[in-house]
């Protein structure tokens, strides 16, 4: 998806292959910021905290821990995660519930310009796999994954027992892991 | 918590299910150099970072771009100076690993005089208070102290063993990586080498058949007439050899059902060979002439058939060659015309 060599010219401090490395990902960051934060602007304000974090601390970027992409991704979860802690200590309460979420996903703005056929086959791919989850496996792993919930608190918000909520998330994960490993064992997903 | 415990927390903590302190377990583990869970991580975290993609995408606001790219500095921070700044609230993408290698030596060694300072300050203390106890509490068994005292000095030195192990285990590691590098950029150069030798190998082949084709042709030109050929297996065979060589296959029209035939191209050379088998005779007076046609027939040769004769070659270059949709073979009056004006004989299928 992004080529690693796209990561040695921004170190190098390469501008235009900085903005070529945010027409890539923006839209997979900025999907991801509103689904944990669940409105645009605090989303916007994130990715541009993670860009800038992106920008000065990319030469700490090694290709032998993931790929850019992962790399960009988990920095975005963890920063968003971090957020709505902060915002979780201070006694904010969100405005959206978990499912009103949804509400803010634009209907279907189609592939972006940037995104290639393999971009596109592996979406389909992802979407499938996550698709063929049983719904408990799926909100388990949502809830952690997008909300920073531990199991201990998963359990607690849907009122079931801590092992089977640990058992949903195991399961989920390895069925993912099942599904999707091709994807990096064939060297397809950059 | 033992192994298989921490290698099922392993798929929690790429999901981000952990709590603090099975995290921390689990990272503490993974320096400990277990190669299952590492590579179990390994898998679950490109899983992980796959999730977003299951979202309907959502595009940032245009202005966006914009404010990040004059929001930066002039050019990123150094990797030693970004290694210096503060620890972050939470987990860096893989913060982990960073601790499996170097900066290993600073962080330690400061630990451990540390440790030494504490236990002297321990051993210390507990001395004087044995000292106070001697003259206040003669009553107590002075006896515990010493052991405590001693057990101590053991704890520490074996804190001390733990973390003469621990380095030496990084400098192994580290000494690994360093020669997994090396083999890498030799196995690379020789598969460079090897490529270099695969393509010569493959010119020197291609010169080889050449070589035996012109041969072939002497031979030919020795016994007199060119296009006649008794026996064209040779040419045939080596012919077959070269590479990326084409063929364009021949049927026989109405006027000659059994008629079949076939064209070999070179192109390197350019060269054209037809082979036929089943062309009736050609009467005296007439002559068999190959066209390829593209917009318009265009003459490639003409050849005669004797009676009896199952195979004929004809030998020319021809450069439009891959252009031409089709060829034919129309019996001509003798000498051949610039354009077909009898029955065709064969037909390449297009």
């Amino acid at each position: 998806m992004i080529d690693p060599t796209l990561l040695a010219r921004v170190v190098k401090g390469d501008q235009q292959a900085f903005s070529q490395l945010y027409d890539h990902s923006c839209t997979l960051l900025f999907t991801l910021a509103v689904r944990i934060l669940g409105n645009h602007e605090e989303a916007a304000e994130l990715l541009q905290d993670v860009y800038l974090e992106v920008w000065r601390k990319v030469s700490r970027y090694d290709v032998g821990r993931g790929t850019p992409v992962a790399w960009l991704v988990t920095l975005t979860k963890s920063r968003a995660i971090d957020r709505l802690r902060a915002r979780a200590s201070r006694g904010y309460r969100p405005t959206n519930s978990p499912e009103a979420g949804t509400a803010v996903r634009v209907a279907d703005p189609g592939p972006s310009p940037f995104e290639m056929q393999a971009d596109q086959e592996l979406r389909i791919a992802v979407v499938a796999a996550v698709a063929g989850l049983p719904k408990a496996q799926q909100q388990a792993i949502e809830l952690a994954y997008y909300e920073g919930l531990s199991h201990a608190e998963i359990a607690e918000r849907l009122n079931q027992p801590l092992g089977t909520v640990k058992t949903r998330i195991k399961l989920g994960m390895s069925k993912l892991r099942d599904g999707l490993q091709q994807w990096w064992n064939h060297g397809e997903l950059q | 918590m033992t192994h298989e415990e921490l290698e099922e927390s392993v798929p929690l903590y790429a999901a981000g299910a952990l709590d603090r302190v099975e995290r921390q377990a689990l990272e503490a583990h993974l320096l400990s150099g277990c190669v299952s869970c590492h590579n179990a991580l390994k898998d679950y975290q490109s899983v992980a970072a796959l999730l977003p993609l299951s979202l309907s995408p959502v595009k940032p606001p245009r202005t966006l771009k914009a404010t990040i790219m004059a929001g930066r500095n002039p050019a990123p921070i150094p990797a030693e100076a970004a290694l210096n700044e503060p620890a972050r609230p939470s987990l860096e993408p893989g913060e982990w690993m960073n601790h499996l290698f170097p900066p290993v030596a600073p962080a330690r060694s400061s630990s451990l005089p540390w440790a030494l300072g504490l236990a002297t300050l321990l051993i210390v203390a507990v001395g004087g208070y044995f000292a106070w106890d001697v003259s206040t509490q003669r009553s107590i068994d002075t006896s515990n102290i010493k052991q405590l005292e001693a057990s101590l000095q053991e704890k520490s030195a074996r804190l001390a063993d733990v973390h003469r192990e621990v380095g030496d285990q990084a400098k192994v590691l580290a000494e690994l990586r360093n020669e997994i590098r090396q083999r890498t950029k030799e196995a690379a150069e020789a598969k460079e080498q090897l490529a270099q030798r695969e393509a010569e190998l493959e010119e020197t082949r291609v010169q080889l058949i050449e070589a035996e084709l012109e041969e072939t042709r002497l031979r030919l030109s020795q016994r007199g007439n060119p296009r006649t050929v008794g026996t064209p297996q040779d040419e045939l065979a080596t012919l077959l050899r070269i590479p990326n060589v084409k063929a364009v296959s021949l049927t026989g029209s109405d006027m000659a059902k059994l008629a079949a035939g076939f064209l070999l191209y070179d192109s390197r050379t350019q060269n054209v060979w037809l082979y036929s088998v089943n062309l009736p005779e050609s009467p005296t007076g007439t002559t068999y002439q190959l066209w390829a046609i593209r917009d318009k027939p265009m003459s490639i040769g003409t050849f005669q058939m004797d009676t009896g004769d199952t195979t004929h070659l004809l030998v020319k270059k021809v450069p439009s060659f891959t252009k031409a949709k089709t060829f034919a073979v129309s019996l001509e009056p003798f000498g051949g015309r610039p354009q077909p004006t009898g029955p065709m004989y064969l037909l390449s299928r297009s």
